[in-house]
C-alpha cells in the first residue's frame, strides 16, 4: 500500500530496522513500531550505538519512545547490508573507553584554543553555552 | 467541542496540546445500568458542554466509589482469573450488558466478563448482540467521516472530534467499557470493552485487558469505524521480554482467554493453536493487518502476540464488501473492508482521492483473499512479507492506527490554496508530469503509474469575525482573541524632518527605501508570473478583469523602477540606478523585462548602458549583471536601428559628433573590461549589422547615423589600449564582417586581435 506517495510519511516505514540520530547526539538503531503524528517514535529492540573512529559499540536498550522533536533524522536499515561494514565492533566498556578518551582530547583541545584566543585578546563564547535557542 | 462522555466514571478531562479532550483516568466503577441507558437514549440530541451523566463528578462516583481500591482488587483479580472465566462461556449477552453497565457486581465477575470479547466473534454473543435495539443511523446515515461535524461525532465513544484528533494511546485505556451509546450491536464492541484501569500496569505484570491482545477490533456500524480511525486502539505494548516467539498465547493471552473462545465450525480457537505450535510461523503473514483487510468470510489463524484476532463471521453470510451491511448481523469485517461498505463521506475529497482511496481498498481486498486464500500459507511475494512473518513483533500498530496517523497526515495537507502553502511540491510535481508526459509521446514506453498523493481541497470559506456580544448589555466587551486582537499600543509614526539626519542616515535610509521598493515590485512581478496560470483556471467572464489587472500591475512595476514623478518626465536615473546596485534588484529586473512593452523595456536598456560604468564598479562583488544579458538580448531583436544606434553610442559614451576631439574613454574602458559590458557591447554591435544587412535598403538617415557612430565606434576601439578584456559570454560571428565595411584590412587584423573576434586566436 502506498501511504502518500511524495511525502515524507513514515507509515511505510513501521516494522523496519532504522538509525535514529538524535538531537544530543545519540545513535539509536531499533525497529520502528509506532509513530504518531508528530513523528514520535517507538523503537523496539534498541540499541545505541556509539562510534569513535573506526570502531563501535553497542548497547541494548530495549524500548525507546522518542519524542519528534528529538529526532534529527533517521532511515531505513538495509538489513542485507548491514554487516557490510568497514568498522569493527568492540566491546562496550572498550568503546565507552574510547569515548571518553576522545572527549577529553575534545577538552584538551578546546582549552588550549580558548586559552590562546583569551591572550590575545579575544573570547569566542562556547556552542554548548548558548542557549539554543 | 466536547465529545459525549457519558457514564464515564473519574473521566479526568485535561487539554492536550492539540486541544482535545484527552480521557487520562478512569475506574472500573461504573454507573448502574439503568441510568445509563437512559444517558444513552438521550444522547445524540443535546448540546451540552457538561456531561450531566459523569458519575464522577455527579454521580456515585464523586461519592462512594474509589477507583484506587477497585483498581487494587482487579489487580489481584487478574491473579485469580483462570478459576473464575470458567464460567462464562456463551454468557455473551450478559457480558454485553454488563460490559455496558453493570459495573456494580463484584470485580471478579465483571472481570471475568470481560474476557469473553464480542470481538471473539462467539455466535452466542452475536445472537445476543442481535436482540438489542438498532441503532439509529447516523444522520447523513455512512457518510460520517473525519470532517464530519461534531454532532455526528459526539455519538461517538470518546473524544473523537472532526477538527480535534485525539492524543492516541490514552483514550483507549482510560475509556470505560461503557461507550455513551444506547443500542450497542452495531458499534464496535471492541472499543467498549476496553480495560477498566485506571493506571498503567506495573512493567512487567500482565496487561489488564479485558480484551485479550490479540482480539482485532469489530467493526459494524460507521461511527465506530469513525472512531475508530480517529481514535485507534492502541495495543498494550508490554515491557521488554525475551522473545519468547514460539509460546504462541502463552504470556499473551490468559487461560481463561483462550479456553473460553467459543468454537465454530471453520474457526479455529487460539487454544487449538497453543497446540498446534506447527502453526506459529505461518499464520504471521496472514496476520498481518494491512493484508487482512477486506477479508470476509476467511478464518484467520490468530498469530502469537500482539497479533490482531481476525475472526470470519460465520460463512454463511458474509456480505459482500461493497453492500450496505444488513444491519447488526454478525458482521465483522476489519477496518478497510467498512469503508467501501459504507461508502464513507469522501464527497469531500478531492475525486481523484476517493478513486485513489477505494482503489487501495479493492486492491487491499483482493490482496487479502488471495493470501488466504491458500490458507496459511498463502504465497509470499515479497522479502519484506517474509521478514514481517518472521518477526514476531510486527503489526504493532494495527491498521487502523496507520490509517489513523495518515488521516491526520492528509488533514495537515488541506490547503485552500495549494499553490500558495505548498508552491514547491506543485511545481515539482507538475514538472515531473509534463516530463513524463512528454516521455510518454515521444516513446510508446510503458506507462508508468506514478502514484501521486492527492491532497484534500478545502473550499474557501469567508468568515466574518463577529466578536462577542451579549443580548441586552451596555457596550461591548473587550474581549480580544487571535482573530480580534486589540490594539495594544499607540504608535504613532512619526516622519523625521531631512534637517534632523545625519549623513549617514540619510544614505541608509534611501537604501531602505530603495530594498521596499525592490519587494513590493517583486511581489507585484510574482503576481504577474502568476497569470498565466490564473488564467487557465479561471472562468470565461473573469478572464478580462485578469488581463486588466495583469497589465494595471505590470505598469506600477514599471512606474517603480524608474521612479514615478507625477507630472514629469523621467529626468532622474538615480531611482533605477540605486535598485540596480541591489543584486537583488538586479535580478528582478531581469525577470521583469520580458513583461514590459518594447519602449518601457527599451528606456531601462538605454538607462543601463548609460550608467554602465557605475554600475559595473557597484557589481564588482556580485557579479549578477550577466543575468541580465539574456532578456536584454532578446530585446535587441525588437529594437529599430535608431535605438540600436543611439544605444550604440550610450554605451562607448561616444561623442556626439564625429568630429569632437577624442578624450581618454574611461567609459569605454570599463566597459571593456567588464564581462557583462562586453558581451552587450558585442551584442549591440551584432545587431547592428544585423539591421544594416538585412536591410539594405532603409533609410539613408538611419543609416548615416549608424555609419557615423561605426567609424566613431571603431576609432575608439583601436585607439584604447590592449588592456585586460573581459571575456565575453559569447561572440556574435558576423562582427568581422561588421568591421570589414568600416576599416581597411590592417586595422581590422588590428580590431581582430584586440577584440579576439576571431575564434583561432583564442
Amino acid at each position: 500500500m502506498n501511504y502518500m506517495p511524495g511525502t515524507a510519511s513514515l507509515i511505510e516505514d513501521i516494522d523496519k530496522k532504522h538509525l535514529v540520530l538524535l538531537r544530543d547526539g545519540r545513535t539509536l538503531i531499533g525497529f520502528l513500531r509506532s509513530i504518531d503524528q508528530f513523528a514520535n517514535l517507538v523503537l523496539h529492540q534498541t540499541v545505541e550505538r556509539i562510534h569513535v573512529g573506526k570502531k563501535y559499540g553497542d548497547i541494548p536498550r530495549g524500548i525507546f519512545v522518542v519524542r519528534g522533536e528529538n529526532v534529527v533524522l533517521l532511515g531505513e536499515i538495509d538489513l542485507e547490508k548491514e554487516s557490510d561494514t568497514p568498522l569493527q565492533q568492540v566491546s562496550i566498556e572498550e568503546i565507552l573507553e574510547e569515548q571518553r578518551v576522545e572527549q577529553q582530547t575534545k577538552l584538551e583541545n578546546e582549552k588550549i584554543k580558548v586559552q590562546a584566543l583569551k591572550d590575545r585578546g579575544l573570547s569566542i563564547p562556547r556552542a554548548d553555552t548558548l542557549d539554543e535557542y | 467541542m466536547l465529545g459525549k462522555l457519558r457514564g464515564r466514571k473519574n473521566g479526568i478531562f485535561t487539554k492536550s496540546h492539540n486541544e482535545d479532550i484527552t480521557l487520562i483516568g478512569k475506574s472500573l466503577e461504573d454507573c448502574p445500568l439503568d441510568e445509563d441507558e437512559d444517558a444513552f437514549q438521550g444522547l445524540g440530541e443535546e448540546d451540552e458542554e457538561i456531561d450531566q451523566f459523569n458519575d464522577d463528578t455527579f454521580g456515585s462516583g464523586a461519592v462512594d466509589d474509589d477507583w484506587q481500591e477497585a483498581h487494587e482488587r482487579l489487580a489481584e483479580l487478574e491473579e485469580k482469573l483462570p478459576a473464575a472465566v470458567n464460567e462464562q462461556t456463551g454468557n455473551g449477552e450478559r457480558d454485553e450488558m454488563d460490559l455496558l453497565g453493570d459495573h456494580e457486581e463484584n470485580l471478579a465477575e465483571s472481570l471475568s466478563k470481560m474476557v469473553i470479547e464480542n470481538e471473539l466473534e462467539d455466535p452466542a454473543i452475536m445472537r445476543a448482540v442481535q436482540t438489542r435495539p438498532v441503532l439509529q443511523p447516523q444522520p447523513g446515515g455512512l457518510n460520517s467521516s473525519i470532517w464530519d461535524g461534531s454532532e455526528v461525532l459526539r455519538r461517538i465513544r470518546g473524544p473523537l472530534l472532526a477538527q480535534e484528533m485525539p492524543t492516541v494511546s490514552v483514550l483507549e485505556y482510560a475509556l470505560p467499557q461503557r461507550p455513551p451509546q444506547g443500542p450497542e450491536d452495531d458499534r464496535d464492541l471492541s472499543e467498549r470493552a476496553l480495560p477498566r484501569r485506571s493506571t498503567s500496569p506495573i512493567i512487567g505484570s500482565p496487561p489488564v485487558r479485558a480484551v485479550p491482545i490479540g482480539t482485532p477490533p469489530k467493526q459494524m456500524a460507521v461511527p465506530s469505524y469513525n472512531q475508530q480511525i480517529l481514535c485507534p486502539k492502541p495495543v498494550h505494548v508490554r515491557p521488554p521480554m525475551p522473545p519468547r516467539y514460539p509460546a504462541p498465547y502463552g504470556e499473551r493471552m490468559s487461560p481463561n482467554q483462550l479456553c473460553n473462545v467459543p468454537l465454530q465450525p471453520g474457526r479455529m480457537s487460539p487454544s487449538q493453536f497453543a497446540r498446534v505450535p506447527g502453526f506459529v510461523g505461518s499464520p504471521l503473514a496472514a496476520m498481518n493487518p494491512k493484508l487482512l483487510q477486506g477479508r470476509v468470510g476467511q478464518m484467520l489463524p490468530p498469530a502469537p502476540s500482539f497479533r490482531a484476532f481476525f475472526s470470519a463471521p460465520p460463512p454463511a453470510t458474509p456480505p459482500p464488501p461493497q453492500q450496505h451491511p444488513p444491519g447488526p448481523g454478525p458482521l465483522v469485517q476489519n477496518l478497510r473492508s467498512q469503508a467501501p461498505m459504507f461508502r464513507a463521506d469522501t464527497t469531500h475529497l478531492h475525486p481523484q482521492h476517493r478513486r485513489l482511496l477505494h482503489q487501495r481498498q479493492q486492491q487491499n481486498r483482493n490482496q487479502h483473499r488471495n493470501l488466504n486464500g491458500a490458507g496459511d500459507r498463502g504465497s509470499h511475494r515479497n522479502s519484506h512479507q517474509d521478514h514481517l512473518r518472521k518477526d514476531p513483533y510486527a503489526n504493532l500498530m494495527l491498521q487502523r492506527e496507520k490509517d489513523w496517523v495518515s488521516k491526520i497526515q492528509m488533514m495537515q495537507l488541506q490547503s485552500t490554496d495549494p499553490y500558495l502553502d505548498d508552491f514547491y511540491y506543485q511545481n515539482y510535481f507538475e514538472k515531473l508530469e509534463k516530463l513524463s508526459a512528454a516521455e510518454e509521446i515521444q516513446g510508446d514506453g510503458p506507462k508508468k503509474e506514478r502514484t501521486k498523493l492527492i491532497t484534500p481541497q478545502v473550499a474557501k470559506l469567508e468568515h466574518a469575525y463577529k466578536p462577542v456580544q451579549f443580548e441586552g448589555s451596555l457596550g461591548k466587551l473587550t474581549v480580544s482573541s487571535v482573530n480580534n486582537p486589540r490594539k495594544m499600543i499607540d504608535a504613532v509614526v512619526t516622519s523625521r524632518s531631512e534637517d534632523d539626519e545625519t549623513r549617514e542616515k540619510q544614505v541608509r535610509d534611501k537604501r531602505r527605501k530603495t530594498l521596499v521598493i525592490i519587494e513590493k515590485t517583486y511581489s507585484l512581478l510574482l503576481d504577474v508570473e502568476d497569470y498565466e496560470r490564473r488564467y487557465l483556471l479561471s472562468l470565461e467572464e473573469d478572464r478580462p478583469a485578469l488581463m486588466d489587472e495583469r497589465k494595471h500591475k505590470i505598469c506600477s512595476m514599471y512606474d517603480n523602477l524608474r521612479g514615478k514623478l507625477p507630472g514629469q518626465e523621467r529626468p532622474s536615473d538615480d531611482h533605477f540606478v540605486q535598485i540596480m546596485c541591489i543584486r537583488k534588484g538586479k535580478r528582478m529586473v531581469a525577470r521583469i523585462l520580458p513583461f514590459l512593452s518594447t519602449e518601457q523595456a527599451a528606456d531601462i536598456l538605454m538607462t543601463t548602458a548609460r550608467n554602465l560604468p557605475f554600475l559595473i564598479k557597484k557589481d564588482a562583488q556580485d557579479e549578477v549583471l550577466p543575468c541580465l544579458l539574456s532578456p536584454f538580448s532578446h530585446l535587441l531583436y525588437h529594437l529599430p536601428s535608431v535605438t540600436v544606434t543611439s544605444l550604440l553610442q550610450q554605451l562607448m559614451n561616444l561623442p556626439q559628433s564625429a568630429a569632437a576631439p577624442a578624450p581618454s574613454n574611461p567609459h569605454l574602458t570599463t566597459v571593456l573590461q567588464n564581462k557583462f559590458g562586453l558581451s552587450l557591447l558585442l551584442l549591440v554591435l551584432s545587431r547592428g549589422e544585423d539591421l544594416q544587412s538585412s536591410d539594405p535598403a532603409a533609410e539613408s538617415m538611419e543609416n548615416n547615423q549608424w555609419m557615423q557612430v561605426m567609424f566613431m565606434a571603431t576609432r575608439e576601439l583601436l585607439r584604447i589600449p590592449q588592456a585586460a578584456l573581459a571575456k565575453p559570454v559569447s561572440i556574435p560571428t558576423n562582427l568581422v564582417s561588421l568591421f570589414s565595411r568600416y576599416v581597411d584590412r590592417q586595422k581590422l587584423n588590428l580590431l581582430e586581435t584586440k577584440l579576439q573576434l576571431v575564434q583561432g586566436i583564442r
